[in-house]
């Protein structure tokens, strides 16, 4: 007898089709709502934080001079063993130091982004930057040359990052590139 | 040689047969990308976005896709059956909207020639319609038996099982709606629920509510979709009864899929839901003209469809037959008799 009223009302519920309803109304809810979707290459970029892992880039200190000592700690540390270093000397004041890198090469295919470079680098001249789009038609971009680190990266470093900006995706005969517009930050969650 | 009053009506008629087929078969191509937005949508995405504005293309992109796509029998299948189960599962959808009115007269601007927005005045419109939709069930059991496949068997044996189940409550339901309008003809079925939107059938308490429940549910198994669509159940049949297909053939078990959820709406909002009537007897609401009401409603209810399949999940089987057997039968019957005594 005491299950006598939890089963009228279980009856009525299925009668009215109250699950129904509470279901049905959820996913109107949703329905209406924003989406979560980073329309990426199209509209919208993710810009990482200043923390993200990605390319490496090599730094110089204020007056231009390559902080790189040429030391290969980075290179022994390596668990892909993707760095070279080739060290040579050079009085010029090109470096910090009469020992700069004549060659400094990160193979980015075997790169696994760890970050043990920049953690063992005694003058912070390497660091992992926050460009992640690596992708090419043919391996010659897997190699990253001295040079080629030396650039600033595309989001310079006094931005914070964290957040979702507008960008421009570009097709062009080098390849496609999605350029970020850094003015707008969108304030947005992932 | 006829004279040329019998030719114009014949004109007509041509007209109009060519205007509907043509719409019937372009349906597809919004209700794909409809349903695939909403679809989006409800989980939180975007849906079809990259072809065209908004992947407003993409049903095209699709079309083609399908067009060129291989056309596969199987070896051991039965070739002759095989090939026609596509067109008979198609055929009757599309030969159901015969008798579907989609409103009263129509004047066309200055000419002044009246003509009907039906393509014929069937006194047994309802019956015609559950028997010609009732048809398009052998397309799919054949497919499912000519694939000489278990899976397309069991999606084949499995909506013949449905159908049959719910048919009966389907057809119950109709009856009511005919016990309740004193018609079996459609478009007497509209004129009866004239006025008010309390003059429509599903707010004939009690009864109403109860027949458009029972209809709705009936028609859902009808039409196959979620909740119950087992014939085609991808978790356990990899694509039911259509497993083999490809290309266009399975493209037109698609269309008879699809034309047969806007017979389902249509029929709803002409039993139920007071066709082209506005929702209220006001001078403001007969400016615009009936048939866009009835497009309306339509189309509530086909985003109702589609907003029920990404709610609900699939049904089991036996819960499929006990829905049918002993929920539905019992209570239309319970309800044909409420609804006797209350013309009484």
């Amino acid at each position: 007898m005491s299950k006598g009223p939890s089963r009228i009302a279980e009856f009525i519920k299925k009668a009215l089709f109250l699950d129904f309803v509470k279901g049905l109304s959820i996913t109107l809810k949703y329905n209406v709502s924003r989406s979560i979707t980073l329309k990426y290459p199209d509209e919208e970029k993710w810009v990482p934080d200043r923390r993200f892992r990605g390319q490496h880039t090599l730094n110089k200190d204020e007056n231009g001079r390559e902080l790189c000592v040429a030391c290969e700690l980075c290179v022994k540390v390596c668990p892909t063993k993707c760095i070279t270093v080739i060290p040579m000397e050079d009085d010029t004041g090109r470096g910090i130091a009469d020992r700069v890198a004549k060659v400094w090469k990160v193979e980015l295919a075997r790169c696994m982004f760890c970050g043990y470079c920049e953690d063992a680098c005694p003058t912070r001249a390497v660091r992992l930057g926050r460009d992640y789009e690596l992708a090419c038609l043919d391996l010659s971009c897997t190699t990253r040359e001295k040079d080629e680190l030396l650039k600033p990266q595309s989001i310079p470093d006094t931005i914070q990052g964290g957040f979702v900006v507008r960008s421009s995706f570009e097709r062009t005969p080098e390849g496609i590139r999605v350029v970020p517009d850094l003015r707008m930050q969108k304030k947005r969650n992932i | 040689m006829p004279d040329l009053a019998t030719l114009l009506e014949i004109l007509i008629i041509v007209v109009k047969v060519s205007v509907i087929s043509g719409i019937l078969f372009s349906l597809p191509l919004p209700l794909t990308w409809i349903e695939r937005k909403v679809a989006g949508h409800i989980q939180v995405r975007l849906g079809p976005w990259r072809v065209g504005p908004h992947g407003v293309l993409q049903p095209f992109a699709d079309m083609v896709k399908l067009l060129i796509k291989e056309d596969i029998v199987p070896e051991r299948a039965d070739k002759f059956l095989f090939k026609l189960a596509p067109l008979l599962s198609m055929i009757p959808a599309f030969l159901v909207f015969v008798a579907i009115p989609f409103g009263e007269k129509f004047a066309i601007p200055f000419v002044g020639k009246e003509i009907t927005l039906y393509l014929s005045d069937m006194n047994v419109g309802i019956l015609y319609i559950l028997a010609i939709g009732g048809l398009g069930i052998y397309g799919m059991i054949l497919g499912g038996w000519a694939s000489n496949s278990k899976y397309s068997l069991l999606g084949g044996l499995r909506s013949s099982a449905q159908m049959i189940s719910y048919e009966v409550s389907m057809s119950f339901a109709a009856i009511g709606v005919v016990m309740l309008t004193n018609s079996l003809n459609l478009l007497e079925m509209v004129r009866s629920q004239s006025g008010s939107f309390l003059d429509w059938n599903i707010f004939y308490l009690p009864v109403g509510p109860v027949w458009f429940v029972i209809f709705i549910i009936a028609a859902l198994a009808e039409i196959n979709r979620i909740p119950f669509d087992l014939p085609e159940d991808e978790g356990t049949l990899a694509a039911g009864f259509h497993t083999e297909y490809s290309g266009m053939r399975f493209s037109f078990f698609m269309l008879a899929e699809y034309v047969a959820m806007v017979t389902v709406s249509v029929l709803t909002v002409i039993m139920f839901f007071g066709g082209w009537n506005p929702p209220l007897d006001i001078s403001i609401f007969h400016l615009v003209p009936p048939i866009f009401w009835f497009l309306g409603k339509v189309i509530l209810f086909i985003y109702f469809f589609m907003w029920l399949r990404f709610t609900l999940p699939r049904y089991r089987y036996d819960q499929l037959m006990t829905i049918g057997w002993k929920v539905l039968i019992p209570l239309s019957l319970v309800n044909i008799l409420v609804t006797g005594l209350m013309i009484i």
